[in-house]
């Protein structure tokens, strides 16, 4: 059974079937590898792209709702994001669902919510469960301004976990292997930026 | 265009202190260009295997662990801040690394290396400063982070024995009366460590986790993360993360150290496991 979530990966694990170099002992082909940053890429654009919705002022209640379950869904159950900033050192762990409600909630009349156009993908390392993890860093500018004028800003560093899983389906009697991207906890700090 | 920048300032960083400051975006996406943004970052950056843009270079490649680019790269890898590295150091660091037959690589799977991260957790409702020393351990054909010990202040007193004095002790006929004046000895609780062997060693990991499998030990949060590397053969150096305006940011060699004794090493591990018997 092949999910909504999971079918960009299985494209592009169908797609590239025939084409990435076969494996050998466990490690990830050069081409594989790129591959799986793609997708893992591409998921996190999505977060991105969602983030930027929620925190929006102009976004309707149960749209922000709709596109927070979407968000969702791009993560592995239990994740969490970790949080502090230049001033106040102590991390607060939120659920990220919790994290996307108070992102909704927060008291400003106007956000605006950019990427820098910059990533890093690291290495994929396998776990003892035979998954591979791996850390995608981004940067978000985030500006609040309420009526009376007053405005807040900060840059924050975004270290995301991405696990990437070895899965099978059937397709007309076939089976055939995909890779799955989740996304998992995330550390947010702010920069000095 | 930004990737220019930034290779620019890779290469111009071993040269000369960083001084030029651009202004506006531009200048915050070349200055995180320029960051080492992750460990494995430094890893790449160090050992040469990824090119301005953070692509990753592999064995087939040209340029993978090219020593030309290795020494661009290092250059920007320490913290500028620290006068204690000072630029005789860096070069006679370069010379170890580089000058190698096969130049040495920092290996991510490799021992001799190690976090060290220092955590918030309440003991009895009050915040204590836990250190975790862990390393990665290989299990089931992939690998894990694992606690290979613990230091915490407040465990000291558990063990300290003046060891100047007579003090007290459980006299040597005691086995003939069956060790019955163990009674008295164990009466006093605050005097107990005096009965340990001499050779014995306080281990905090244990301590530690009792104390949180009773409940007691609660986890809160981490509060600074720096890892030590005893790779490179005679140095030491230990990784930091820098977040400040400038070029100079990231994970970066924050302190370095020629091991030139034969018995350096040890001192110096047992030193950053506050192991000081």
């Amino acid at each position: 059974m092949i999910t909504n979530k999971s079918l960009g990966a299985f494209v592009l694990g169908f797609f590239l079937a025939g084409a990435a170099l076969a494996q050998s002992g466990g490690e990830i082909s050069p081409e594989r590898k790129q591959a799986i940053d793609s997708l893992a890429l591409e998921k996190v654009r999505d977060l991105s792209k969602y983030i930027s919705i929620i925190g929006n002022k102009k976004t309707p209640f149960s749209e922000a709702n709709r596109v927070m379950d979407r968000a969702e869904e791009l993560f592995t159950p239990e994740s969490e994001m970790g949080v502090s900033s230049l001033n106040r050192k102590e991390v607060t762990y939120y659920k990220v669902r919790k994290y996307f409600e108070r992102l909704m909630a927060l008291n400003y009349d106007r956000v605006t919510i950019q990427w820098y156009n910059i990533h890093y993908i690291s290495d994929l390392e396998r776990q003892p469960d035979g998954r591979y993890v791996g850390v995608v860093t981004i940067y978000q500018r985030f500006e609040g301004v309420s009526d009376d004028g007053l405005k807040y800003k900060d840059t924050t560093k975004k270290d995301i976990t991405i696990y990437v899983e070895r899965k099978k389906t059937q397709i007309q009697g076939r089976t055939v292997e995909f890779w799955d991207v989740m996304l998992g906890d995330i550390r947010v700090t702010e920069t000095s930026a | 265009m930004i990737y220019r920048i930034v290779f620019l300032v890779i290469l111009c960083s071993f040269a000369y202190p960083m001084r030029a400051q651009l202004t506006g975006d531009m200048a915050d996406e070349s200055r995180l260009y320029a960051a080492t943004k992750q460990v494995n970052q430094f890893f790449r950056r160090f050992n040469g295997e990824e090119d301005e843009k953070g692509n990753r270079y592999y064995p087939r490649d040209k340029n993978y662990r090219s020593v030309k680019l290795r020494k661009k790269y290092l250059g920007i890898l320490f913290d500028e801040s620290n006068s204690g590295i000072t630029g005789d150091l860096k070069v006679q660091f370069a010379k170890a690394v580089l000058e190698k037959t096969p130049p040495a690589v920092l290996d991510f799977h490799g021992p001799n290396w190690f976090a060290e991260v220092q955590t918030i957790f309440t003991f009895n409702g009050k915040d204590q400063t836990v250190t975790l020393f862990m390393e990665l351990e290989q299990d089931h054909g992939g690998s894990k982070w694992v606690i290979s010990k613990v230091h915490a202040d407040m465990f000291d007193p558990y063990f300290q024995r003046d060891t100047t004095r007579v003090g007290r002790f459980i006299h040597p006929m005691s086995h003939e009366l069956d060790f019955m004046n163990l009674r008295k000895a164990f009466a006093a609780t605050d005097s107990i460590s005096q009965f340990t062997v001499k050779r014995f060693r306080p281990d905090h990991l244990s301590v530690f986790l009792y104390e949180v499998k009773k409940g007691n030990l609660k986890f809160k949060q981490v509060d600074h993360v720096k890892f030590h590397f005893f790779q490179i053969d005679g140095w030491y150096f230990e990784l930091s993360q820098f977040n400040r305006a400038g070029y100079n940011n990231g994970w970066l060699i924050s302190s370095l150290v020629k091991l030139s004794a034969p018995n350096d090493k040890t001192l110096l591990q047992k030193h950053l496991y506050y192991e000081t018997k």
